[in-house]
């Protein structure tokens, strides 16, 4: 009963022995409420396999949906499961997930691979394996080069793909996302899609969550829609979305230079009115929101802009909504 | 890579240490910390530097029996008189009268000219000490009754009685024959007084209440809590490790910066006061025992508080609002300790036990502090050199304020591990408390 000081070599231990046959996910009859209030109500849900987007306006309770499959909250009624285990009474199967929250507040004083290899240790790995698994992670979502500056230093995309390291670090089966793409610049996005589609393939069971339609629907088809606390679709995506492409939408970029970028985007075919709200905003609309993001991108990176934000205030989700509560009238 | 050998207690201690060393390096990351340390620091340098200040100065010597005074105006102090069989007020008795004629001898020579000769243990019975130095009790002059004021058939002696009443009280009193140890040196006597004082008062005040408990204030009770406000808590929690053992974990973090801190600061105060003490050696090495006793019990008190304040930030936001009535609980427990150290409501406090422990090494390490004190009050037994009439010597009311024996009635070395087994039973106790009220905390 030596203290393992020195933490060297590999560690074999498994302290818990998972259920095989049940789903990753499984949430029967689950409700949650916080007096009269209900933030999740009656929610039956299997998952396995594949990257899923949860869909939802803020406060539609996706955030609620992740407490509890963290089992930072507790159920009101009905049952969750977490590889045929409840989260609230036993923190092992988080072996097997890997949690990326909202909460933009990290350990600014931490280097990007002191951050991953120390939380790494809490799976029960050595310092020795901690270090190699931190390498590998930063290395699978393009943070190489700066591993070893502090977090601190980051932009808000390099600190979402080190938090999706971090969640990467124990090969998780379960991997949980939380608006991973909130706030982030068009390159991270384009890289943590990357990485999202990536685990799919994989095999991974993959759960993200998002408010804007778009952003799902880059990555994934598999979709859960939750309004006001009740699981409102469930499944493909594809042909509800064809509808929404007769309305309007806007994209509002923020750049340092936003007259030269406007200049840019007006050549793209979709686009069919520029506007300039403010000294730092470029208002582009569009009918065909898809083609824009596929194209905005490249002409980002190839004409040297320099961009701090990219919104669609526009929230196609509450169109998508509408039509899903109105019985179809958009 | 070599391997080892892997067990659930392996896998346990590599997340204990990756949670303990985050917790230090994200202290050490913090103003807050070097601020708190350097106040606590910055606080014992000022106690130290009176203390060093008080021993440098010296103690004003007193004429405890009045006899450097020359009574009748002839020119010989009354001491040189009375040794030498004259009158002391009488101006036409005086040693000038002898045959050869005895210069007179300066006043000086009566002050601290008889100084404490005990050599009692401090035990109860009754014991016949001290002897006359002067020779004016055991002059041949006098008579055997007059040598023997206090009866005991032992000619200049003092008799040193220490009894316990029937209700627990134990009496104490001081006879002795006229003119033993009639004039202490005060320089010596003041000097050893006030340097144990300074010892036990640092060690008590300065260390386990002070320490002890705004260290934990101010750096054990944000462990949980300042994780949950920041929303930081998300990553340590969505990881296959209990809630009770991050609690404990973090708790094993913090003393990991606390500790150091105290046995460095314990080391200081040991070598400060060692070499600035009163005493012929260079340096007071039985002094030792104390201060390892104050550094052990002001860990154990960081220890119990740390976990205490961390549950207590769990349970409410504000929970250093939760704290302060039981620092201000336990500082008046303190002072209870020091007047009434056998109180039954001490034994409700975690400062209480952990005073215990320096009073039980001080018990064990100076074994005749009772009769020191009993030396100082007495002082000589002449009438009142000080505004209230006491004859006692300075120092010793402050010596005897801040010892005090360990209440439990056992010996040093038993109440002292009876103390220490309370205060982690204590901290036990706070831990499984702590780590239940996390447990059952819904964090969003």
């Amino acid at each position: 009963m030596i203290p393992d000081f020195d933490q060297q070599g590999q560690a074999q231990t498994k302290e818990w022995t998972p259920d095989v046959q049940a789903p990753a996910i499984l949430l029967e009859n689950v409700s949650k409420s916080y007096g009269r209030i209900f933030a999740l109500s009656n929610i039956t849900l299997a998952l396995n396999g594949g990257v899923t987007g949860i869909l939802g306006m803020n406060g539609a309770g996706k955030s609620t949906l992740f407490n509890l499959l963290m089992g930072k909250i507790k159920v009101s009624q009905g049952s969750i499961k977490l590889f045929g285990t409840n989260p609230w009474k036993n923190p092992a199967p988080y072996a097997r997930v890997g949690f990326v929250p909202e909460h933009e507040k990290m350990y600014d004083w931490m280097t990007a691979h002191g951050f991953v290899s120390t939380f790494a240790r809490l799976n029960g790995l050595t310092r020795d394996e901690a270090g190699i698994e931190a390498d590998r992670v930063l290395e699978f979502v393009g943070l190489t080069d700066v591993a070893f500056k502090k977090i601190g230093q980051f932009s808000k995309g390099m600190r979402q793909r080190v938090k999706i390291a971090h969640a990467l670090v124990n090969d998780p089966e379960l991997i949980i996302l939380d608006e991973p793409l909130q706030g982030c610049d068009p390159l991270a996005r384009t890289t943590i899609m990357n990485v999202i589609r990536e685990l799919g393939k994989m095999g991974r069971t993959v759960l993200v969550s998002s408010h804007i339609l778009q952003e799902i629907e880059r990555i994934t088809e598999q979709i859960v829609i939750l309004h006001q606390g009740r699981l409102l679709a469930l499944g493909n995506l594809h042909s509800i979305r064809e509808r929404l492409d007769q309305i309007p939408h806007r994209i509002s970029i923020e750049a340092e230079n936003p007259k030269a970028l406007a200049k840019d985007i007006i050549d793209i075919d979709e686009v069919f009115g520029i506007s300039f709200p403010d000294g730092r905003n470029v208002s582009i609309q569009t009918h065909n929101l898809g083609a824009i993001h596929a194209r905005l991108p490249k002409i980002i990176v190839e004409n040297g802009h320099k961009i701090s934000a990219i919104d669609n205030p526009d929230d196609d989700l509450a169109s998508i909504l509408g039509y899903l509560t109105n019985g179809g009238r958009v | 890579m070599a391997t080892k050998p892997d067990s659930v207690f392996r896998s346990l201690d590599r997340k204990a240490a990756a949670i303990v060393e985050f917790t230090l390096r994200q202290y050490r990351t913090r103003t807050s910390t070097w601020v708190v340390l350097g106040v606590g620091f910055t606080a014992l340098a000022l106690i130290f530097m009176i203390y060093i200040d008080v021993m440098g100065s010296e103690f004003e010597s007193i004429d405890n029996d009045g006899d450097s005074f020359d009574e009748d105006g002839d020119g010989y102090p009354s001491g040189q008189e009375r040794r030498l069989g004259t009158d002391p007020f009488s101006d036409e008795s005086h040693p000038g009268m002898f045959d050869p004629p005895i210069e007179p001898e300066p006043a000086s020579n009566y002050i601290n000219e008889d100084g404490f000769d005990w050599d009692v243990t401090g035990s109860s019975g009754s014991d016949s000490t001290g002897y006359d130095n002067d020779g004016d009790c055991l002059n041949s002059n006098k008579t055997a009754s007059q040598k023997d004021t206090n009866e005991n058939g032992i000619p200049c002696d003092i008799i040193v009685q220490i009894t316990t009443s029937p209700s627990g009280e134990i009496i104490t009193k001081v006879i002795a024959d006229a003119g033993v140890d009639e004039d202490p040196d005060e320089d010596a006597y003041s000097r050893e007084a006030t340097h144990l004082a300074f010892v036990l008062s640092i060690g008590k005040l300065g260390f386990v209440l002070l320490l002890g408990i705004f260290l934990p204030l101010f750096l054990a009770t944000g462990l949980i809590r300042d994780e949950m406000t920041s929303g930081t808590m998300h990553f340590m929690l969505a990881k296959p490790v209990a809630r009770s053992e991050i609690f404990l974990y973090r708790v094993l973090g913090y003393l990991g910066i606390v500790w150091p801190y105290i046995i460095a600061l314990g080391i200081l105060g040991a070598l400060v006061s060692g070499f600035v003490g009163s005493g012929d050696d260079f340096f007071r090495f039985a002094d030792l025992g104390v201060w390892l006793a104050i550094i052990f019990a002001t860990m154990m008190a960081t220890l119990v508080y740390g976990m205490l304040f961390n549950a207590l930030g769990v349970l409410w936001k504000y929970g250093i609002i939760l704290a302060i009535p039981f620092a201000a609980w336990e500082l008046g427990m303190a002072l209870l300790s020091m007047g009434a150290p056998d109180s039954t409501i001490l034994r409700f406090s975690v400062i209480g036990w952990a005073l215990m422990i320096v009073d039980s090494a001080a018990m064990m390490v100076w074994p005749n502090l009772d009769v020191f004190i009993l030396m100082g009050e007495w002082g000589g037994g002449g009438q009142g050199s000080d505004i209230f009439g006491s004859s006692s010597l300075r120092g010793t009311v402050p010596l005897y304020f801040f010892s005090s024996k360990p209440g439990l009635g056992l010996s040093g070395f038993a109440s002292s591990i009876v103390a220490t087994l309370v205060l982690l039973v204590q901290a036990v106790v706070f831990w499984f408390i702590g780590g239940a009220l996390f447990k059952g905390k819904e964090i969003q």
